[in-house]
C-alpha cells in the first residue's frame, strides 16, 4: 500500500482523520499554496483560497474513491477553488481575459510578497501573455513539477494535447526570455 | 547563483532541490511571510474545527410542520378555508339579492321563523293583512282618540275658565 493510500485509509477514518490531516497539510499544504498562488496572483487571495481548499478536502475526503491519486485529486480541487474565486472577484471589473491578465500582473508587481527582478517581471509578462490553457500547463508542468498525466487528470485535457501546448510554451519563453 | 533563465538549456530542467517556495523564489520572485505554513496550518485546522461544529450543531427546525408532509396539510387546510371563504361570501351576496321588505319581518319572530317554511304569495298576503289591521286600523283609532282627548280637554278647560272667570267677576263686582 502506497503513503498516499495509508493516509487516505487514516483520513477517511473518524478516529483517525483529525490527526491524518494534520499530515497531510504538513505533506501537501505548501505545494498547493504555489499552485493556487500562481493563478490568483497574490498572496492575500492565495491564503484564502487555501483555506477553502483545505476545508473543502476535509468535507469531501469520504467521497474519495481512488479513481486517481490523492495528490491530482486536491489539486483538482485547488485549481477549481482558484477558478470560483477569480470568476467571483474579476467578472463585475472586466470585460475581457486580457484586461483581467493585465490587472493581475499589476497586482503582483504590487503585492508585499513580491521582490521578482527585470529578468523574472519580462517571465511574469510572457506568462501572462498566453491563453489559459498554456498558462496552466506551463505552470504545472515547470513550477509544479506535475506529470503529464497528472496535469490531463486536473485539467482534463489529453496528454497529447498538453505535450503540445507545453512545448509550445516552452518555445516561446525561450525565445522571449533571450531578446 | 545563476539563474536557469540565464541559462536556456538548463532554465526547465531544475527542480526542487531547495524546496518548492525557495524554487518560486529564485524563477518568480514571488515570497510568502515568515512561517507564513506553519501559521497556515494553525489557521486551516482551527478554521476545519469551527465548521464541524457547525454541522455538528442541529440545524433550528422552526416547528414540525415544516416537514414536507405537513406542509401538504397547512397547505390543503389553508386552500379549504379560503375556498370556503369565498362559498360563503359569494353564497350571502346571493341572499342580499332579493329585495328586503323591512315591514314584512317587523312584527314577530314567528312571522320570521314561519315565513321560512311557507310561500312568499302568502306571507305578502298576510303581511298586507296584518298591515292593515295591525297598522291602518290602530292608526286610525289613535287618531280618533287624540281627537276626542283635544276636543274634550278644549270643552273642559272653557267650562273651568268659564266658571272662574264667573266667580272672580261676580266677587270683583260685589266687593
Amino acid at each position: 500500500m502506497s503513503k498516499d493510500a495509508k493516509l487516505v485509509k487514516k483520513l477517511q477514518d473518524p478516529k483517525l482523520k483529525d490527526i491524518a490531516f494534520s499530515e497531510l497539510l504538513d505533506i501537501y499544504q505548501e505545494r498547493l499554496y504555489w499552485h493556487i498562488r500562481k493563478i490568483v496572483i497574490t498572496h492575500e487571495n492565495a491564503d484564502d483560497v487555501l483555506q477553502n481548499t483545505f476545508i473543502r478536502i476535509y468535507k469531501s475526503i469520504q467521497k474519495f474513491k481512488g479513481k486517481s491519486s490523492l495528490h491530482t485529486w486536491m489539486y483538482r480541487i485547488a485549481y477549481n477553488e482558484s477558478i470560483r474565486f477569480l470568476e467571483k472577484n474579476n467578472k463585475k471589473s472586466f470585460d475581457n481575459i486580457d484586461e483581467v491578465s493585465e490587472a493581475n500582473l499589476e497586482a503582483l508587481f504590487e503585492d508585499a510578497y513580491y521582490d521578482g527582478d527585470q529578468i523574472q517581471r519580462k517571465l511574469h509578462k510572457i506568462i501572462s501573455g498566453f491563453n489559459e490553457k498554456q498558462k496552466r500547463v506551463f505552470q504545472m508542468k515547470y513550477f509544479d513539477e506535475l506529470s503529464f498525466r497528472q496535469i490531463s487528470e486536473v485539467l482534463q485535457i489529453s496528454e497529447s494535447t498538453l505535450k503540445s501546448t507545453y512545448y509550445s510554451a516552452v518555445k516561446i519563453i525561450e525565445e522571449k526570455i533571450l531578446l | 547563483m545563476n539563474k536557469p533563465i540565464e541559462n536556456n538549456k538548463s532554465f526547465l530542467k531544475e527542480s526542487f532541490k531547495e524546496g518548492i517556495s525557495a524554487h518560486h523564489k529564485k524563477y518568480l520572485g514571488t515570497d510568502v511571510p515568515d512561517n507564513y505554513f506553519s501559521k497556515s496550518k494553525i489557521s486551516i485546522l482551527d478554521n476545519i474545527k469551527e465548521e464541524v461544529k457547525k454541522e455538528e450543531k442541529p440545524k433550528k427546525q422552526f416547528v414540525f410542520w415544516m416537514q414536507p408532509q405537513f406542509k401538504y396539510i397547512a397547505a390543503a387546510s389553508l386552500v379549504f378555508i379560503l375556498s370556503l371563504t369565498v362559498w360563503l361570501q359569494s353564497s350571502n351576496k346571493n341572499n342580499f339579492d332579493i329585495p328586503i321588505k323591512l315591514e314584512e319581518f317587523a312584527f314577530s319572530d314567528d312571522i320570521l321563523i314561519n315565513s321560512l317554511l311557507i310561500e312568499d304569495s302568502e306571507i305578502d298576503a298576510f303581511a298586507d293583512a296584518t298591515l292593515f289591521n295591525e297598522v291602518l286600523v290602530k292608526a286610525e283609532l289613535f287618531e280618533q282618540e287624540i281627537d276626542n282627548v283635544i276636543l274634550n280637554s278644549l270643552i273642559l278647560e272653557d267650562s273651568l275658565l268659564d266658571n272662574y272667570i264667573d266667580d272672580e267677576f261676580l266677587k270683583t263686582i260685589i266687593l
